[in-house]
């Protein structure tokens, strides 16, 4: 699939190779995809809220092109030259959480997770394009140290800094989450050794198991904070139907009203006005109502191929800046496709997680494409296999 | 994968561990596949459900009307009307901080005085979320209208208002004036069942309590014929992205045009009610009888004009049951249920003392039954379910009963038919035959001597039936029992009907069983059988399915479907029809030392028929079914009239079989000039005298006058006042009142002739044409 099968090649294509076809074929289908569904989610609320049908489509349209070119600008840049802006990567990602804190700062739907640069811009996403460039740099010339326990340590040191401000200062938890464990899993990748990552991993499943059952027997009141609510309203959402747990059952009753084909494209009525963020976080219920069982699962085939691709190319990459810089973009979509399916059929509890390139958001989609960029400039530079 | 001159290389262990990382998403991915097809395998329905259900504020049913049932002459009987219910929209008038409320609640309360406006208050401030509350039911349009326009009133005067204390600069004070809410309270439709002449043929109709669910007669057997489609009103987003609504037009059900007609109905109904007030308490405390029933029909097609029973009920309150005889029914109810009627407590068990006391429990308990049926009152049976059933059930043809001796006819018309008589034989009556070990007995104990066929069914002589019987044989007596349709439903368009097959003769039927069937002992009819098949016997032979609906319209009035008249089966020769006709018509025209039937005669008719009077199980308590079938005229007959009297309030039932009769000819004379069939017959100096009292209270068919007004375009003026027009029958639902009785028009007739007199002049008036009889004309109707 990535086999440079022609024979005749132009003196530049021999020079870099050629990028991964079906891996653009995917995410281009993905875009359209998410464009038709953008529109068909949020069409009704559009309208209500005084914009034209047409007004979040052309706003992520607008998103896609930008993002498009960025994803050019990347495939064609030899993505070696990266290592030399680790540093300034990190930076400028810390950086720009921390420009939130300025009258630059945005206030969205009562979170202030945007910057105001002409564009909104949502420094989290940048950040994850900064920390998977930045990290796999920072492994590539320090290999021998991430493989002793105090080398880890502060690698990981380094990792929860952005991590935590993200937490701190733009109060996103789900950023934090992602930013945390796309790092972890590079250092678990690159790392000889699996027993430390294992049990850390196994230790953090244990907290949060602590945390739910104590939420769940009621040790502690869930009005403490409104996190520990949406575990409540996780375990039980019928119980909170018309609050904390009103996002999630009325996903719920979309995916399970969709039956195996589906209402239809266009046909969803619970996006008129009863899921909450149709358009964006909850986008997959919708898919799930219009299109059925069988749109959910021709959606999660084409992620399940998007990400077998980012592995041939990470597996195979000419050398570990690619091939772990791939594995960064592998175990971003992997995680963000994987939690906010979990999150729309109540698998986990509701946190803001989008669905890469179907939900709406701007910033998002932008540096996913240059995330996909990267891996196609890898791609480019595959050896024959 | 080589290791040695490129440290940094991805090696085959770090390969692994990313396929390895690759299947835990794949495991991952197929659980979230796995849980998505559990939702909607455990969840499917439900959430579907739940849906449609979060959808209803943006949709909303738009309830269908129910079909009308109309009488043959297009007057209402039964029909739908709109009407309203409250709804309390919270949600909508708290807006603004709830400034809404006080002003809404004061309209609210001008307009509905029975509103508890506190309760609305309170309810509008604890649920401030909720969008819908039904408060008043069945609001009729008027005060909806009304409630509308004082909001409008109010809205504008505000406004107005407002404009003025702007203008003097008080822009705080007029801000502070606050509008009602027009939202917060709106109105939703629903249907309404009336009846608008209440009791009026209330057996046949059938009612509807709630969600268009017709109980007995034509509202249950026609229930979805007159049901139609519900609508419905959907809110979208048209391609320009505003909301916009669509709307899906109910279906309204279909009408019913049936073949009975209001005025024989009220006529019939006035008489069953005149014999039942004259005859309460007339021998024993009680009503007049146990059940009466009257059949009216046309003879030649099997349409029905009237079927009436007594007691009646409010078909717009079928529960209440005030006024309503239900003693009679008491029988029905077992011993437990008479207790909790009467508001007794039940003994916990039967006591062990009671049984070593006095050793027969089954008496004793027999023995209570009897004294807690003298105990009963109307009122305190009138919430009885089992009690109430009885009411509501159609008496014409939900009983069965042993039809006694209006069988004859049926016997001896098979028996000539089969060529086992030639009707011409001679039988001698002793007063009674020996069968086997029965000595059955005629009505005359002393016999009648020799008597012919006619004779006997004239005097209604049982011996004679007896041998006509015998001479048939089982087997042609059942065929023909049968082949009237005797033990097996006669299909009439009503809900209920009973077939009474359970007791009905069978090949198994011995010598003395077919001995007592010869005169309509030892099997059960209903009423509606024993018309129709007599309706065969006089009318040629011809078996015709007796039916009420003649045609079916939808709202525009297009026909949908049509009943003709339908032959189901010859049953007898024509000659044999003329015989037994002539024959029938010996049982009300005889000299009356002859016959059993003449007081049935209306004065100036000829008139043939049968009466009866049946021995009720058990034999012992001599109580009796009495009955009279009678048809006019005799040699063409018109109009059927079938009476039955169950267990009459008469010291001598057995011989109170004119109780029947005369209940006949008090409807026959008053129905005959209504259907325009006059008399043929002088009158006796007594019986003009008669008439002239009677038709003093006559009804007159409105109806038939109006239309043979309007066929001559007779002028306004001259058009007697009496038209009960089908207009004027909506109109009168339409006021919504629904309490009118039915009032009859009164109409005088020429005593001499019969004809109709024109109220204002007084002139002898053509009966078909209503046209004043040119004084030539006129005398040659002197007789």
């Amino acid at each position: 699939m990535s086999n440079p099968r022609a024979t005749v090649r132009s003196k530049k294509e021999r020079r870099y190779g050629i990028a991964d076809r079906s891996l653009i074929f995917i995410v281009l289908f993905l875009i359209v995809f998410g464009l038709i569904m953008i529109y068909s989610a949020s069409a009704y609320s559009a309208v209500r809220s005084g914009h034209n049908s047409n007004y979040y489509l052309m706003s992520q349209l607008r998103a896609t092109l930008i993002g498009l070119g960025v994803m050019l600008f990347f495939s064609r840049l030899d993505y070696h030259i990266l290592m030399k802006f680790a540093w300034t990567a990190y930076f400028a990602s810390l950086i720009l959480i921390a420009l939130v804190l300025t009258p630059l700062g945005m206030t969205v739907n009562g979170a202030r997770r945007w910057l105001n640069v002409g564009l909104s811009l949502q420094p989290a996403e940048v950040a994850k394009l900064g920390m998977i460039i930045f990290f796999a740099a920072y492994v590539c010339g320090n290999l021998r140290r991430v493989q002793h326990l105090k080398g880890i340590m502060k690698t990981i040191g380094f990792a929860a800094v952005p991590a935590l401000m993200v937490y701190a200062i733009t109060d996103n938890l789900s950023s934090a989450i992602i930013i945390f464990a796309i790092i972890y899993i590079m250092l678990f990748v690159a790392s000889p050794n699996s027993a430390p990552y294992i049990i850390f991993a196994g230790a953090l499943v244990g907290i949060a198991s602590l945390v739910v059952y104590v939420v769940a027997s009621n040790i502690v009141p869930a009005e403490v904070s409104y996190r520990l609510g949406r575990i409540e309203a996780w375990l039980n959402p019928e119980a909170y139907a018309s609050g904390r747990g009103f996002q999630t059952l009325q996903a719920l009753y979309s995916i399970g009203s969709g039956g195996v084909l589906g209402k239809g494209l266009g046909q969803s009525t619970q996006k008129l006005g009863f899921v909450p963020e149709a358009q964006n976080d909850m986008i997959f219920s919708i898919i799930c109502e219009e299109l059925g069982m069988f749109g959910a699962l021709a959606v999660i085939l084409l992620f399940v191929m998007l990400i077998y691709h980012l592995l041939i190319i990470a597996t195979n990459a000419p050398d570990l800046f690619g091939s772990l810089l791939v594995t960064g973009v592998m175990t971003h979509f992997a995680l963000q496709v994987l939690l906010n399916i979990a999150v729309v059929t109540n698998a986990l509890p509701n946190t803001g997680i989008t669905l890469p390139f179907i939900s709406y958001g701007g910033s998002s989609s932008v540096f996913l494409l240059a995330e996909i960029g990267m891996a196609l400039s890898v791609s480019r530079s595959l050896k024959v296999s | 994968m080589s290791k040695e001159n490129r440290p940094k290389q991805f090696t085959s262990s770090m390969q692994k561990k990313l396929v390895v990382l690759f299947f835990v998403v794949l495991l991952a991915f197929a659980y979230l596949i796995i849980r998505i097809a559990g939702i909607n395998r455990d969840k499917g329905e439900a959430y579907k459900k739940q849906v449609l259900a979060q959808q209803s504020y943006d949709s909303t049913t738009l309830p269908f009307k129910r079909g009308s049932i109309e009488d043959k002459n297009g007057t209402v009987l039964a029909y739908s009307e709109k009407v309203y219910n409250l709804i309390v929209d919270a949600k909508l008038m708290s807006v603004d901080d709830g400034a809404h409320i006080e002003p809404t609640l004061e309209v609210l309360q001008k307009a509905f005085a029975e509103l508890d406006v506190a309760e609305v208050r309170s309810f509008v401030t604890s649920n401030p979320s909720s969008s819908y509350k039904k408060y008043l039911k069945l609001l009729e349009s008027k005060r909806v209208e009304n409630y509308n326009a004082m909001i409008d009133q109010i809205i504008s005067e505000n406004s107005i208002r407002r404009d003025e204390l702007k203008k003097e600069g008080k822009t705080e004070e007029a801000n502070a004036i606050a509008d009602p809410a027009r939202n917060g309270v709106w109105f939703e439709e629903e249907y309404r069942r009336t009846y608008p002449y209440n009791t009026l043929a209330c057996d046949v109709i059938g009612f509807v309590q709630t969600g268009n669910e017709g109980q007995y007669g034509l509202e249950e057997y026609y229930n979805d014929t007159l049901n139609g489609t519900n609508g419905r009103s959907y809110g979208y987003l048209n391609a320009d992205g505003t909301l916009t609504r669509t709307v899906k037009e109910a279906e309204d059900g279909y009408t019913l045009i049936t073949s009975l007609d209001t005025n024989i109905q009220a006529i019939a109904e006035k008489h069953i009610r005149e014999f039942a007030e004259d005859n309460r308490n007339a021998y024993r405390t009680g009503p007049a009888a146990d059940n009466v029933g009257v059949i009216i029909m046309n003879p030649n097609n099997g349409e029905i004009y009237a079927m009436a029973g007594y007691p009646v009920f409010n078909l717009n309150n079928p529960q209440n049951m005030e006024g309503v005889d239900l003693v009679q029914y008491a029988n029905l109810l077992s011993k437990d249920d008479l207790m909790d009627a009467l508001g007794m407590s039940k003994p916990d068990s039967v006591s062990d003392d009671s049984l070593s006391e006095n050793n027969l429990p089954i008496l004793s308990v027999s023995a209570d039954k009897a004294e807690l049926l003298e105990l009963v009152t109307n009122e305190s049976l009138s919430n009885n379910g089992i009690i109430k059933n009885a009411v509501w059930k159609n008496f014409c043809i939900s009983d069965t009963f042993e039809p006694g001796s209006t069988m004859k006819p049926f016997t001896v018309a098979g028996a000539i038919d089969d060529a086992s008589i030639t009707g011409n034989e001679t039988y001698v009556c002793n007063g009674a035959l020996d069968i086997g070990e029965h000595t059955i007995h005629c009505h005359n104990r002393f016999g009648d001597g020799p008597l012919t066929v006619k004779q006997g069914i004239a005097k209604s002589c049982n011996v004679v039936l007896m041998d006509v019987a015998f001479a048939m044989g089982k087997k042609e007596w059942l065929r023909y029992n049968r082949n009237f349709g005797f033990g097996s439903l006669t299909g009439i368009d009503l809900a209920g009907e009973s077939s009474g097959a359970a007791n009905a003769f069978t090949e198994k039927m011995g010598q003395t069983d077919l001995a007592v069937a010869s005169f309509g002992q030892g099997f059960n009819v209903s009423m509606i059988q024993m018309a129709a098949g007599f309706s065969a016997l006089i009318n040629g032979g011809d078996y015709y399915a007796p039916h009420i609906v003649t045609r079916v319209v939808n709202n525009e009035g297009a026909i949908v479907k049509e009943y003709e008249p339908k032959v189901v089966k010859q049953i007898v020769s024509e000659e044999v029809s003329d015989t037994v006709r002539e024959f029938c018509n010996s049982v009300v025209m005889s000299d009356p030392e002859e016959c059993t039937g003449w007081t049935a005669r209306p004065a100036g008719y000829m008139m043939g028929g049968k009466t009866g009077t049946a021995e009720k199980l058990p034999r012992s308590a001599k109580n009796y079914v009495i009955s009279f079938m009678g048809y006019v005229p005799a040699d063409d007959p018109q109009v059927l009239c079938y009476v039955v009297i169950d267990h009459p309030n008469h010291a001598d039932q057995g011989n109170a079989t004119r109780l029947a009769t005369l209940l006949s000819r008090d409807i026959m004379t008053e129905v005959l000039p209504y259907l325009n069939i006059f008399p043929t017959q002088q009158l006796t100096e007594k019986e003009k005298e008669e008439l002239t009292d009677a038709q003093a209270t006559f009804y007159i068919g409105s109806n038939a006058v109006s239309q043979n007004a309007a066929m001559v375009n007779v002028s306004e003026d001259s058009v007697p006042e009496n038209g009960t027009s089908k207009d004027e029958g909506a109109d009168q639902g339409a006021d919504g009142t629904g309490d009118a009785e039915y009032t009859p028009n009164v109409i005088q007739y020429d005593p001499g002739t019969g004809y109709p007199l024109d109220p204002n002049t007084g002139e002898i008036l053509d009966p078909v044409t209503l046209q004043p009889i040119d004084e030539n004309v006129r005398s040659d109707l002197e007789y």
